[in-house]
């Protein structure tokens, strides 16, 4: 029965021609609206009424509320259901309170927060998928930094699960341009230290006239942790360097889509929305008993 | 003739992924218990008794996103990598400063244990039986495995031997499974619950064998190829009726040849258990030292036997006792107990089997035996010193109530409770390893359940954390505490010692925080 409403569903998100997560199935009630682009784009102006004061626009994190999209807390309410009961319910104990909203309008709300949850691999772009993989190994040259499959280069994310994390847009953006980052709405407070995820390119140069070049990883005012070019990681502290210059930008090209023809562009692109898993629907928590 | 030696130096310095993690640098923690032998002494000494006085807390390293860390981190070459189940976190072991997370989706706040290192590969295990490897380096995915059979990988940490990535688990009964460490190709598993037509299969009284997880990391022999693991006790746990027999391969260390996951040998600590006394206990490996005798098997008499150079394997267990058995067969050596508390066995057969005193079965009013469920020791693990050759332990001192239903029904609610009116305590007790005789005891104040895990060094320290927070720096002649640090949230880890660019750490997860400490002066 729930491969049907599966199957159901998957029918009318490709009718809808709508970028939408699987990850919303989950148990309990399911959602009138998967799929249908007038009450998402209604949910799109409620959700900017109500929640973005907290959760920041997108859901990418504010002031007041955990983001609820990106990162870790992708896991938070992660079907429907239980999305749908904390807007009507609130969550105990936390400022978020039950939001007196018509079931419709709450379900609207959910139909947009799904759509934007999903992520590349929810529905990969088309094209022709080997030839985006030769250009991947080849004339791309992406495998000189980046890792895939176990495979490529040390200096740069691996992309085993791109599409896992991120939007197809998202991908495309890091290709052709400038400010591809992905960051959180402006004001969010961090809730734990991130990872230094800009992979900028250092120069370091200790007391005894050693030079080495590589990517920075991390750094306080007191040490520094980068991999080099040798592809070994190095753990430094700044009392016993002479001189460090990071630079601004990452080495990442960002004109591909000039670099490369119009079908090995979109090849590429289609070959990389298609790498990476659906989250399991184990939830937070998920994994075997613990035993004591 | 000059080629001939640049090349036999050069052979002295490059040392394979299983040379390194046979014989570890003291500077760095490869594996759960720090060696294959699980003794947990780590031969660094710039901290001493003398000087310990002047630890103090370096860094504090936050996990965030789970509940309650269990995790005992390796470090390697001054990375530490502390795990969770779909998750890696790379740590400069001298900063505490991240320096890459591997984050699989879903989070899991479940409770990990730890990591296993060969080579440039660090792996982890996910909360859907996933086996992954990621590139030591960067957190890149190496290869991504599903485990074979669709056995549920539990939160031991794996253990890496003979080029074999060793998991465990308790679903759909205890198992051990092998992949090659390299490829992630399956290569064996073993079963702890025998199939039809097995002799062991007759040991359960007409009952389909269950239970008997595994799930903790193991000890290693390289030079015999035996691991040992312990495995978990009999379903269904308090009530016996229904599966008469002693319940093969339940509650029993087993030794597995690593090169096909056959059982060598077996022993079994507590048969037809009811009290969930599972044997998790970590096995520690010694070798007997010149001149060290035994006193002859608990019922036997005359003067102690000359072990001098045999392989032993000591392991305080669940039910209360301390056992050394000789791991390169199996044969039991010697037996006594750890704990006051102890009343369901009048002692041990000359075969190490439980002499039973009668009336602890659990029943419908209740039925109150020491030592309780939990144990007279859980898995937090002992260390031992080759210094001292004390074996050190967390003991409880404590009894519970087991009650039943149904005294027909097997399949009827269970229960266990603790003694309201005896409270436990934990101990951290000194045992002379090689006759089981106690030396010294220091009280956890407060601390009952559990407890972390201990470590012993060079320097003559035993590094206790206690469950209530509190981490000392015992002398492990004496039991003396030299000094201590409130970290302020539970213990139930286990701590490790390394050293990078000359300075020591002591290192131990507290609550959802990592802390290490170091001598104040020696950066």
């Amino acid at each position: 029965m729930r491969a049907k409403i599966f199957v159901a569903g998957l029918l009318v998100v490709c009718c809808a021609g709508f970028v939408t997560a699987q990850r919303g199935g989950g148990g309990g009630p399911q959602n009138p609206f998967l799929g249908n682009t007038q009450a998402i784009a209604e949910g799109d102006a409620l959700y900017h009424k109500t929640c973005t004061t907290c959760h920041g626009a997108n859901g990418g994190g504010g002031e007041i509320g955990p983001a609820i999209v990106a990162g870790d807390r992708m896991d938070v309410g992660v079907s429907d259901a239980q999305t749908f009961n904390i807007i009507k319910n609130g969550v105990q104990g936390t400022p978020m309170r039950p939001q007196g909203l018509p079931d419709s309008d709450i379900w609207k709300i959910v139909a947009y927060i799904h759509g934007l949850r999903g992520t590349a691999i929810d529905s990969p772009l088309a094209g022709d998928v080997a030839h985006g993989e030769a250009v991947f190994w080849g004339k791309g040259q992406c495998s000189s930094c980046h890792m895939l499959g176990g495979k490529g280069g040390l200096t740069a994310p691996d992309l085993s699960n791109i599409a896992g994390t991120r939007k197809s847009s998202s991908i495309i953006d890091a290709l052709t341009k400038e400010q591809h980052r992905v960051f959180g709405s402006g004001g969010a407070h961090l809730r734990a230290l991130p990872t230094m995820d800009s992979y900028l390119p250092v120069h370091v140069t200790t007391a005894d006239g050693k030079t080495i070049d590589g990517i920075l990883l991390n750094e306080d005012g007191y040490s520094l942790q980068m991999i080099g070019n040798d592809n070994q990681l190095h753990l430094l502290d700044r009392a016993k360097l002479r001189r460090v210059v990071v630079e601004p930008k990452s080495l990442m090209p960002t004109d591909y889509d000039k670099r490369l023809a119009a079908d090995e562009f979109k090849d590429l692109i289609a070959f990389l929305t298609r790498q990476g898993y659906k989250v399991p629907s184990t939830g937070r928590g998920g994994g075997p008993a613990v035993e004591q | 003739m000059g080629l001939l030696v640049l090349c036999v130096a050069l052979s002295a310095q490059v040392r394979t992924a299983d040379q390194i993690l046979i014989n570890p640098d003291p500077k760095d923690w490869l594996t759960y218990g720090g060696a294959y032998n699980s003794q947990r002494y780590s031969q660094l000494k710039q901290v001493t008794t003398a000087n310990v006085s002047r630890l103090q807390a370096k860094w504090v390293y936050h996990v965030d996103g789970i509940d309650e860390g269990e995790v005992t981190p390796i470090v390697s070459n001054g990375v530490m990598y502390i795990s969770g189940f779909n998750r890696l976190d790379a740590v400069d072991a001298r900063t505490g400063n991240i320096i890459w997370r591997y984050q699989r989706q879903p989070a899991s706040s479940t409770r990990q244990r730890g990591t296993a290192i060969y080579g440039d590969k660090v792996y982890v295990v996910t909360a859907d039986s996933h086996l992954i490897a990621l590139d030591a380096r960067n957190g890149g995915v190496r290869w991504d495995v599903k485990s074979d059979g669709g056995n549920t990988i539990a939160g031991g940490a794996p253990l890496v031997a003979d080029g074999k990535v060793i998991v465990t688990g308790n679903r759909p009964g205890g198992f051990i499974q092998a992949y090659d460490a390299e490829t992630g190709k399956y290569l064996w598993t073993w079963s702890a619950l025998p199939k039809p037509g097995e002799a062991a299969y007759k040991t359960w009284g007409g009952a389909t064998p269950a239970g008997a997880p595994i799930w903790l990391s193991g000890s290693y022999d390289p030079g015999l190829g035996l691991l040992y693991f312990g495995t978990g006790q009999p379903n269904p746990q308090w009530t016996g009726q229904g599966r008469e027999g002693d319940n093969l391969y339940s509650d029993s260390i087993a030794a597995l040849d690593v090169k096909t996951g056959t059982l060598k040998w077996h022993f079994q600590n507590t048969p037809h258990d009811v009290h969930d006394w599972d044997s998790m206990e970590v096995s520690v490996l010694v070798d007997a030292p010149p001149g060290t005798r035994l006193p002859r098997p608990s019922a036997g008499s005359g003067r102690p036997e000359l072990v001098e150079g045999r392989k032993l394997l000591m392991h305080a267990n669940r039910n209360g006792f301390y056992y050394i058995l000789d791991r390169a067969n199996g044969q039991y050596l010697q037996g006594t107990p750890f704990v006051d508390k102890l009343d369901w066995a009048t002692g041990l057969s000359p075969e190490g089997r439980p002499i039973l005193a009668p009336g602890h079965e659990p029943s419908v009013k209740g039925t109150v035996t020491c030592p309780s469920t939990a144990g007279a020791t859980n898995w937090p693990p002992p260390t031992y010193s080759p210094d001292t050759r004390y074996f050190y332990v967390v003991a409880h001192e404590g009894c519970g109530v087991n009650t039943i239903t149904s005294s027909s029904d097997p399949e009827s609610p269970t229960a266990y409770f603790e003694s309201a009116s005896d409270p436990w305590q934990a101990y951290v007790r000194a045992i002379d390893a090689f006759t089981g005789k106690r030396i010294w005891e220091y009280k956890a104040v407060r601390s009952n359940h559990y407890g972390p895990g201990l470590l012993s060094t060079a320097g003559g320290i035993v590094f206790a954390p206690e469950q209530f927070g509190q981490v000392s720096a015992l002398d492990a002649k004496t039991g003396q505490s030299l000094w201590h640090f409130n970290t302020g949230d539970v213990i139930t880890a286990a701590p490790v010692a390394y050293s990078v660019d000359g300075q020591q750490f002591f290192a131990i997860m507290s609550g959802t925080n990592v802390f290490a400490f170091g001598l104040s002066d020696s950066r």
